[in-house]
């Protein structure tokens, strides 16, 4: 059975990426067949940190031109984890974005139909942990990567405007879709000692990871959770993974 | 007397199972020969038009979702409610034009509608 997560978040720019990436090298470097795939159509970043090595993007699998595994790059010798990490790399030419930009409500119905049908397809390859990587807010593809998911992590940023449209999506998206939710706080500004919370809007609030600058400028080069486990960032991204596990 | 009956009975009832088999593969292929100019209006099932479904019928949508093209049985199994119940919401989308109800054989199944139709 494979468990699939949706990472996403109300408001941009709170880490899902860094998280998404971090976990799925975590999962794999456990040794779990592992799949991640940039669901972020509009502004693809898995590219920008890996090479793809196949000519299909996730894009077509989501038209219907090829099957998920085409879109599949397997970096388990590049990264050196034990289990495979499969990577599905969104498409960042910009003539690409602006045609997404434009599909209809058909196009993203077919997509959502799609996602359904490579779940299916990478429970058949024994895949152990798929990750979807996905655009902030309420946006067609993120809501679909939603809705295909078992289980969506909320990467959350302490301030009002975050706090407010979290609660909505929990209530206005992810119960109406009966999703499982956890909630990640990241780049925390406050003590993190002092937390005492376990549970926010009735679900539960997994860790807080402290605000630090070299987690933004290392990113650049180097996935943590890899390079440096004992990296206080690195311990979170594997207490996140404990109990997403503990979870199941 | 009785027995006869009955036969003619039976035989009545393959007689129009067989005619209806046929009158759906005669539909499913006039569909399918509709020109592209004349597939003007579209009835698909997206996730924002799942999300404002209400409770009951978002649960039948989301389940064959899940489990692609099923009986009403089928459906049932997983969402834990009587047959009776899950046929009368798969129709209700089916009426809304959400989801495709087809024959195989002597069963009915339903699917999430992706298919350009007529208007």
């Amino acid at each position: 059975m494979t468990l699939t997560l949706a990472i996403h978040s109300s408001k941009g720019g709170t880490g899902k990426t860094s998280i998404a990436v971090n976990l799925a090298v975590a999962f794999a470097s456990a040794g779990k067949d592992t799949c991640l795939i940039d669901m972020d159509l509009r502004g693809p970043s898995l590219c920008s940190m890996f090479k793809p090595k196949t000519h299909f993007w996730i894009n077509d699998f989501l038209s219907g031109k090829c099957n998920l595994k085409d879109t599949l790059t397997d970096s388990k010798k590049d990264i050196g984890t034990s289990g495979h990490l499969y990577l599905s790399f969104s498409n960042p030419d910009i003539g690409e974005i602006r045609d997404l930009v434009s599909k209809d409500r058909n196009w993203q119905a077919g997509a959502l139909k799609a996602l359904m049908n490579g779940k299916r397809e990478l429970a058949e390859e024994n895949i152990d942990v798929t990750i979807l990587d996905t655009s902030p807010g309420v946006e067609y593809e993120s809501i679909n990567a939603v809705a295909a998911s078992d289980m969506v992590i909320i990467v959350h940023n302490d301030t009002k405007a975050c706090h407010d449209c979290t609660e909505q999506l929990i209530k206005g998206v992810y119960t109406l879709l009966d999703k499982r939710c956890a909630i990640i706080d990241n780049m925390y500004h406050g003590n993190c000692l002092d937390i005492k919370e376990k549970n926010r809007y009735g679900v539960p609030v997994l860790t807080t990871i402290p605000c630090m600058c070299d987690i933004a400028t290392r990113s650049k080069n180097e996935i943590l959770v890899h390079s440096d486990p004992e990296h206080l960032f690195s311990k979170s991204i594997m207490t996140i993974k404990d109990k997403i596990e503990a979870m199941q | 007397m009785d027995s006869e009956l009955l036969e003619q009975v039976v035989n009545n009832l393959k007689e129009i199972n067989s005619k209806l088999d046929r009158l759906i593969v005669q539909i499913e292929c006039r569909d399918e020969t509709t020109s592209d100019k004349d597939k003007i209006a579209a009835y698909s099932l997206d996730v924002l038009t799942l999300l404002s479904l209400p409770d009951h019928l978002r649960t039948t949508a989301t389940t064959l979702f899940e489990i692609g093209p099923a009986t009403a049985d089928e459906v049932a199994n997983v969402t834990n409610k009587e047959r009776a119940v899950e046929s009368n919401y798969l129709n209700q989308l089916v009426r809304m034009n959400n989801v495709k109800k087809y024959r195989e054989g002597r069963k009915v199944y339903f699917r999430i509608n992706d298919s350009l139709k007529k208007k």
